[in-house]
């Protein structure tokens, strides 16, 4: 390193500053610059590969830490207390030892993060060393290198089945096709292969004669978005997009190996701008808990102000000066009022324990705890894909406690997203198959097929050919070949390839670990897999259709893939200029395909432009939602003047497999004339070379293509609803939870779902708040209208329980969530059983979640699996992301990852019952045992002048915070038990203990302050009057109200223990063996360590006193009978049903099933009126079809909707 | 199987800790279930009671007051502060055995040896004999730690400086002669103090150990003078001074000042007329404070307190009640285990 001037340091740090702002950046190559210093590089302003995501380094580790710590507003107060301590005034302890306390908590802290970044560091170094292969000029080759060297401007060549260092522009490829194939599982866990193109065409690629300038965006975190493009010397552009890009992390399969240009290294990859780490949000039990913090805060200076004002009355009123008064080094006193004021903080500091300091330590450990038993929980493991839940967001536990509202996506949550083609109709005539996980072809069909094939000209093409040939062209399905377990979606040829083998192939591979976790064949297979990387290389003896695979994006694409197969249109190969087909011919068709135009949400549907090539003609293939197809079609001109009519049947079909619940979608085709393409093509180029709103204009494009279909047909393909929803859904509304379901999909359809999974019973009163197909007025169904008219008038019926369910499509729901409607729609939503959201945008889910969150508050949750969930997932209070066949968006911008649907019963009623309970419990418990322990230093301050005297000696009461009463309450936070799981599953009516405003409420909190009170005067008073006019000293007097204060509380907490276990008992007994002999050993130890205190020998001494003991056994029985009678009162006379399910719990389990049954039935029936509006009745409750409840809002919204 | 296993890696362990299924006691509070209980509880309550109750009931307590403030009071003119070296007389007469050993204690009472400030003025390594604090105390001592020629203070601090100094002599009139009970002053500190906390230089003479050092400014005579007649109660190991370094925990506190236990009154204090010399020097009127003397005898559970033999009576009578509280309780609400019929 040579010397340079610090002025040219500034400024080259000024220079790179500003390259790595600019939006656009240049890059060149670093070849011709090899061997330079490091500033002479065009690129040295860029990061290298080189990852650190640790947060603290060696050094600096303690000055950082603590300023992260002090983030924190309680760690300031009690270092400012702390310093306080150090005021001579003031002063209350001894000012060192005043620091412990602070100390002991800010480096148990710092230990925690300490551990965690290291392990940071180590995952950091194994990343930054793993080999790759980088071209050096010198060499005239790749060399090994490691992934910390690469740079901006670098060539990497990445081998098969390795891990791409950083964001690589694709050069080159090994496949002849111009592709590279990769799996971005590491990246969002979807595994289907994709494919990348190459940026220039050229195959014989030589990284020395790269001399062009890639020009790209600013780095970002969107992962389906790159924007860039190359400038060659000859000024001549070229663009490319995300579609070139390997991102880092992702795995290179199926090919022999690629070539890229480095564009983003480091932190400035996609990947590692998208990796946030664990997300924090604050549970309402903690908004709770700090508004109750608050409250102590007050306690506490009231406290402090009776101490300084009693302080100040207390001097005024002595007549002389007593000897024991001792005045300041010059011999005088300080004036009452003075002393007064400097007593207000001698108290703060003397009373501070009163905020709990060790209560966010310890709520930090207990939810450690939770989280460990709830990601152990077997019950919560799916052993089809072996994940286990996760628990992302690491402190929100207690909130699945809590749970009023959930909302749900339908496909993939609530069905397996397994899809199976079930109906099609082709050209107005409707075919239907057996149901069957294996796509059995209609046989009149294929009389059809056989009959159009051979009758067919080479002009004019049978629609049924072209709704296969569309079937098998219009899509993105990737063909590999099929192995053990690159397999995703298995193929349905052999009877041995049933449902269930294809859920056990799938795996899903951890996206955090390098995927080489098969075992021993496995190796093989991946070679074997590599070494047959394209279909087009392959020879074709290998193409037979059946070791084919097809890997989808989305699993309905595959299903149609596999239905034009089981009709003898096989797609044998995709490649970004072809598609192959073989026909029922048994002749392969090669399609030249032109463009792709994507599906978005915008558009609902997706096109394939190929060139027939037979006919030579343009052809577009589109397919996509009905609403989106049907207002497309071209005009019925004389050539196929059925066309309305095809339109019309096929639409009578589609809602005919909607009420069915299957999925449905429309194919159509155009074809484009030769000018109308060119033009097109020209408009197409220059969009997509755009770099500014590149994806409005390639959409504008897009539908511009996208007009005057003609349609060929419709398909419908059945998704399965997953095991258990009814039960869980049943469960989860019986616990006092509304479920809506916010789904993409027709109304129909899901209507039809809806009923599948007991949502929507038949009794039911369905309010359908849908567009009619022609315009947008809102139309209630006329026989559900006369029904709630005539309910109205009938006035029987106003206290009866209401059974209303509410449909509303998307229009409508754009009305309702207007501002001026948006009360009204919550008002009537809320009395709803059931609320089923139809064809909502991913932005209209989160707009209803947040909606109903915030006028309603309630705590909400949503659960969904795909993109398109995620906007709800994060507007929710706990967020649920369903690892299932669409990737791992959901997941990862979710709190929870589960796999299936039916594990959100045991979440939540179990595990969030459990984490809410205990949770809730300890915080009262912690504000209750510092009350009570600090109490005794207040009471005392009545008898000695308000001086502020500890009569405890400072130590032990540091130990007892710390040591002899902290573990306890932690255990109780983890493991305590009030209900077993069985019976919560059993009852899920528990779980309303918890909703609402719960168990922890501000009468609780008050409740367990007064207790607190009453305790330590107890504590305090009765030793008191034991002790009154006798020479006991102040530490002796001390140590029995310490002693007695320990076992109150410790027996406090074993009051409120629900399940002693093995675990408790130690705890407890070594807690109480801690005290003593911690207590006893620093008494026998210290003789003038701590002055003034002076705790020399007292304990044994006491111990050695028959009234010590009968002292402490008659005070900790008085200080804890009106607890103990409390509670066994309460529970005799008016039990809660938690009691009740204790005593349940503790019969044998035949009996105890017999008991729930009669309980569940018993409180069906007893439940007419529910004690809050918004949870719906048991369903159990079975009330006659014609009772309906009028609720005035239903009709208001209902008119204005109609007046609209 | 085996193979199935190995497969799931991710599988949690089935085991009673992870899935929260390990055996537990579940104790219920209801009203059937603590009945016996709290008879037990009470009857036993009941029974200490009574013993503590008995036993406080035996022990002889007698008390004056003489800090003379009433005008009849035999100290009377020696409450006026001005009054140095004042002694009075206290007669009392016993009419019937005062049974020993007799504890003799002096009380005073609004007398806040817990404040907060004085109980940190000393200095426990002074106290130790250590001779670097002699020549430099602590500065908790301060004010009491260099006297007005900053001459470094031995005791320092405010506990030793207030040190009680009133004496008694106890007489008992016999045929109008004046025979002296002996008061023992040995064993009345806490033994830990006497042999381990509190320690003499290791000087002799005691004196030269106080060179350079001066007496505290309310004390008549220095700390080796205490007790002249025994090197073993002189200085800081001086029983009385030790008495008074630790402090009382309440405002009205009495403190051993010596035991009857010699010769004649071996058995206790006789029937028959008593006179207390008291050499009254300590003044209390300033603050309001009230001088007294105790004789009393103890028993298993210390002095006279008839406090927690109640409170084990009242404690104990109301479990009794509260269980047949419960009883009705019991009988009138049952629980779903006791009629299988979950609610009622």
């Amino acid at each position: 390193m040579t010397w340079r001037s610090p002025l040219a340091l500034v400024r080259d740090a000024l220079r790179g500053q500003r390259a790595r702002e600019k939006d656009l950046r240049n890059l060149a190559s670093n070849l011709p610059y090899e061997g330079l210093e490091r500033a002479k590089q065009p690129n040295c302003y860029f990061p290298g590969n080189a990852i650190k995501t640790t947060k603290y380094t060696l050094l600096l580790f303690i000055p950082m830490n603590l300023f992260e710590q002090f983030h924190r507003l309680a760690n300031i107060y009690f270092v400012g207390l702390a310093i306080l301590n150090f005021v001579p005034v003031v002063s209350a302890f001894q000012p060192e030892v005043a620091l412990i306390p602070i100390c002991v908590v800010l480096s148990l802290t710092a230990l925690k993060d300490a551990s965690e970044d290291f392990r940071r560091y180590q995952s950091d170094r194994k990343l930054n060393n793993t080999p790759c292969l980088i071209y050096s000029r010198k060499e005239q080759q790749f060399i090994k290198r490691h992934w910390k060297d690469v740079r901006v401007g670098d060539f990497v060549k990445v081998v098969c089945n390795e891990i791409v260092p950083a964001d690589l522009l694709l050069l080159h490829t090994s496949d002849p096709s111009g592709v590279c194939h990769i799996e971005t599982s590491n990246l969002d866990g979807e595994i289907n292969l994709k494919q990348r193109k190459m940026m220039s065409g050229d195959p014989e690629f030589e990284p020395e004669s790269f001399n062009s300038a890639v020009v790209c965006e600013k780095p970002n975190n969107n992962l389906n978005h790159f924007k860039c493009y190359v400038e060659k010397p000859n000024k001549e552009k070229v663009g490319a997009g995300i579609e070139s890009l390997l991102l880092r992390g992702c795995t290179v399969r199926n090919t022999d190996h690629a070539v890229g240009f480095v564009v983003y290294a480091g932190h400035e990859t996609k990947a590692m701008l998208n990796n946030k780490g664990p997300r924090y949000k604050r549970s309402k039990l903690e908004r709770k808990l700090n508004t109750d913090v608050i409250f102590c805060v007050i306690l506490l200076f009231t406290m402090c102000l009776i101490g300084a004002l009693g302080h100040f009355l207390w001097l005024q009123a002595l007549p002389g000066v007593p000897p024991y008064l001792v005045p300041d080094g010059n011999g005088h006193l300080d004036s009452p009022s003075l002393s007064g004021f400097y007593m207000f903080f001698t108290m703060i500091i003397l009373l501070q324990i009163l905020i709990p300091i060790s209560l966010y330590v310890s709520i930090e450990l207990v939810k450690i705890g939770q989280i460990f038993f709830i990601t152990n929980d077997i019950d919560l493991h799916d052993e089809g894909t072996d994940s286990r839940v996760q628990c992302k967001a690491l402190n929100i536990t207690e909130d699945l406690g809590q749970i009023e509202y959930i909302f749900s996506d339908k496909t993939g949550t609530l069905t397996e997203n397994k899809m199976v083609f079930r109906r099609c109709s082709i050209m107005g005539t409707e075919y239907a198959h057996k149901e069957n996980a294996v796509v059995i072809p209609d046989r009149t069909l294929l009389q059809q097929i056989s009959r159009a094939e051979s009758s067919s000209s080479s002009r004019n093409i049978d629609p049924h050919l072209d709704f296969f040939l569309g079937l098998a062209i219009c899509n993105t399905v990737v063909v590999s070949v099929a192995t053990a377990q690159r397999q995703r979606v298995s193929a349905p040829f052999t009877a041995t390839k049933n449902r269930t083998i294809s859920e056990d192939s799938v795996e899903e591979e951890d996206h955090v670990k390098p995927p080489v976790k098969i075992e021993g064949s496995g190796e093989t297979n991946k070679l074997h897999t590599c070494s047959l990387h394209a279909p087009s290389q392959c020879d074709k003896s290998a193409m037979t259709p059946d070791n084919l695979s097809y890997e989808a994006e989305s699993p309905d694409e595959a299903a149609l893939v596999y239905a034009a197969k089981a009709y003898g249109f096989t797609l044998l190969a995709r490649t970004p200029d072809s598609v192959t087909v073989r026909l029922p011919s048994g002749e392969d068709l090669v399609f030249q395909v032109l463009d792709t135009l994507t599906f978005d949400y915008n558009r609902k549907r997706m096109s394939v432009l190929v060139r027939h090539p037979i006919t030579k003609e343009y052809v577009l293939y589109t397919k996509g939602a009905d609403h989106a197809i049907m207002e497309l079609l071209a005009t019925p001109y004389a050539g196929i003047g059925k066309q309305k009519n095809i339109a019309a049947d096929t639409q009578y079909h589609l809602d005919g497999y909607a009420k069915e619940g299957l999925r449905t979608l429309c194919f159509t085709k155009k074809v484009v004339s030769d000018k109308a393409y060119e033009s097109w093509s020209v408009n197409r180029q220059r969009a997509l070379a755009a770099i500014d709103n590149r994806e409005e204009l390639v959409m504008d494009t897009a539908v511009q293509l996208e007009t005057d279909l003609s349609l060929l047909g419709a398909t419908g393909i059945e998704d399965r609803l997953q095991e258990s929803v009814p039960e869980t859904i049943m469960a989860l509304r019986e616990a006092g939870i509304q479920v809506w379901v916010l789904t993409g999909d027709k109304t129909e359809t899901a209507v039809n779902i809806g009923y599948a999974c007991r949502l929507l019973e038949e009794e039911d009163l369905v309010i359908n708040m849908t567009e009619s197909s022609g315009g947008f007025t809102c139309e209630l169904s006329p026989s559900n209208l006369n029904e709630v008219r005539r309910f109205s008038e009938d006035p029987r019926n106003v206290d009866t329980t209401q059974n209303i369910s509410l449909v509303i499509d998307g229009h409508t729901l754009t009305l309702a969530l207007s501002s001026d409607l948006q009360k009204r729609f919550v008002d009537l939503a809320k009395r709803c059983r059931t609320v089923l959201c139809c064809r909502v945008t991913p932005l209209q889910k989160s707009r209803v979640v947040t909606v109903v969150r915030e006028k309603l508050n309630v705590m909400t949750l949503a659960v969904g699996d795909g993109a398109n969930d995620v906007s709800m997932i994060q507007a929710a209070d706990v967020g649920i992301g369903i690892s299932g066949q669409e990737g791992m968006q959901a997941v990862m911008a979710s709190d929870f990852a589960i796999s299936r649907f039916k594990h959100l019963k045991k979440l939540l009623l179990v595990h969030g019952h459990w984490c809410y309970t205990r949770l809730a419990s300890m915080i009262i418990y912690f504000f209750y045992k510092n009350v009570a322990y600090v109490n005794l230093l207040f009471w005392h301050q009545f008898l000695c002048g308000f001086s502020g005297t500890a009569m405890i000696d400072y130590w032990l009461m540091i130990f007892f915070n710390l040591f002899f009463t902290s573990v306890p309450p932690i255990m109780f936070g983890i493991m305590d038990k009030d209900v077993s799981a069985e019976m919560l599953l059993g009852v899920p009516e528990l779980y309303r203990t918890g909703q609402g405003t719960g168990e922890y409420t501000f009468k609780t909190f008050w409740i367990s302050m007064l207790d607190a009170f009453y305790q330590s005067l107890v504590c305090f008073f009765i030793p008191y009057l034991a002790y009154q006019d006798s020479d006991i000293d102040v530490f002796t007097f001390g140590t029995p109200l310490n002693t007695i204060s320990f076992f109150t509380i410790l027996l406090h907490l074993s009051i409120e223990i629900k399940a002693w276990t093995v675990v408790h008992w130690v705890i407890m007994l070594g807690s109480v063996a801690l005290y003593f002999i911690v207590t006893l050993a620093y008494s026998a130890i210290c003789v003038t360590c701590n002055p003034p205190s002076n705790p020399y020998w007292i304990l044994q001494r006491q111990m050695a006193d028959p009234m010590f003991y009968l002292l402490c056994i008659i005070t900790t029985v008085v200080a804890l009978l009106p607890r103990y009678m409390f509670h066994v009162l309460r529970n005799s006379i008016a039990p809660s049903p938690l009691v009740k399910a204790r005593h349940l719990d503790r019969l044998d389990p035949s009996t105890r099933d017999q008991c729930m049954k009669m309980w569940r039935s018993f409180r069906g029936i007893a439940q007419v009126k529910p004690s809050r509006l918004s949870t719906p009745p048991s369903p159990t409750l079975e009330t006659p079809v014609d009772i309906h409840p009028h609720s005035p809002t239903t009709f208001d919204i209902m008119w204005d909707e109609r007046h609209h | 199987m085996v193979k199935e296993e190995q497969e799931l890696a991710n599988r949690p362990d089935n085991t009673a800790f992870t899935q929260q299924r390990l055996p537990a006691w579940q104790p219920m509070l209801s009203a059937g279930i603590v009945i016996p209980g709290f008879v037990l509880i009470g009857l036993a309550f009941i029974g200490i009671g009574v013993a503590l109750f008995v036993t406080s009931r035996s022990i002889q307590v007698l008390e004056f007051d003489y800090t003379g403030v009433d005008q009849n009071s035999p100290c009377f003119k020696c409450s006026d502060p001005k009054v140095l070296n004042c002694v009075c007389n206290l007669n009392f007469s016993i009419d019937s055995l005062f049974k020993g050993t007799v504890f003799f204690y002096y009380g005073l009472s609004n007398y806040y040896q817990n404040f907060r400030k004085y109980g940190v003025s000393k200095d426990d390594v002074q106290l130790s004999g250590d001779l670097t604090n002699f020549k430099t105390p602590s500065d908790t001592c301060s004010p009491y730690a260099y006297d007005s020629n900053n001459q470094p203070i031995v005791p320092c601090g405010s506990i030793a400086n207030s040190m009680f100094n009133d004496a008694f002599k106890l007489y008992q009139i016999i045929n109008g002669t004046n025979t002296l009970v002996p008061f023992d002053g040995k064993g009345i500190a806490w033994w830990t103090d006497y042999n381990i906390k509190y320690r003499n230089p290791s000087i002799t003479p005691l004196k030269n150990a106080f060179n350079n050092t001066v007496k505290p400014i309310f004390w008549s005579k220095p700390a080796y003078e205490l007790d002249t007649s025994d090197p073993a109660n002189n200085g800081f190991i001086n029983q009385n001074f030790l008495v008074w370094m630790r402090r009382a925990a309440l405002p009205n506190f009495r403190k051993l000042y010596g035991r009857i236990n010699e010769g004649d009154y071996a058995q206790g204090l006789p029937a028959g007329n008593y006179s207390l010399e008291i050499a009254y020097n300590y003044p209390v009127l300033s603050f309001d404070g009230r001088k007294k003397v105790v004789f009393s005898n103890v028993s298993w559970m210390g002095g006279k307190n008839e406090f927690l033999g109640i409170a084990y009576l009242v404690i104990g009578s109301m479990c009794v009640f509260m269980s047949i509280v419960m009883l009705i309780v019991y009988a009138k609400f049952k629980f779903p285990e006791e009629d299988g019929v979950p609610g009622h």
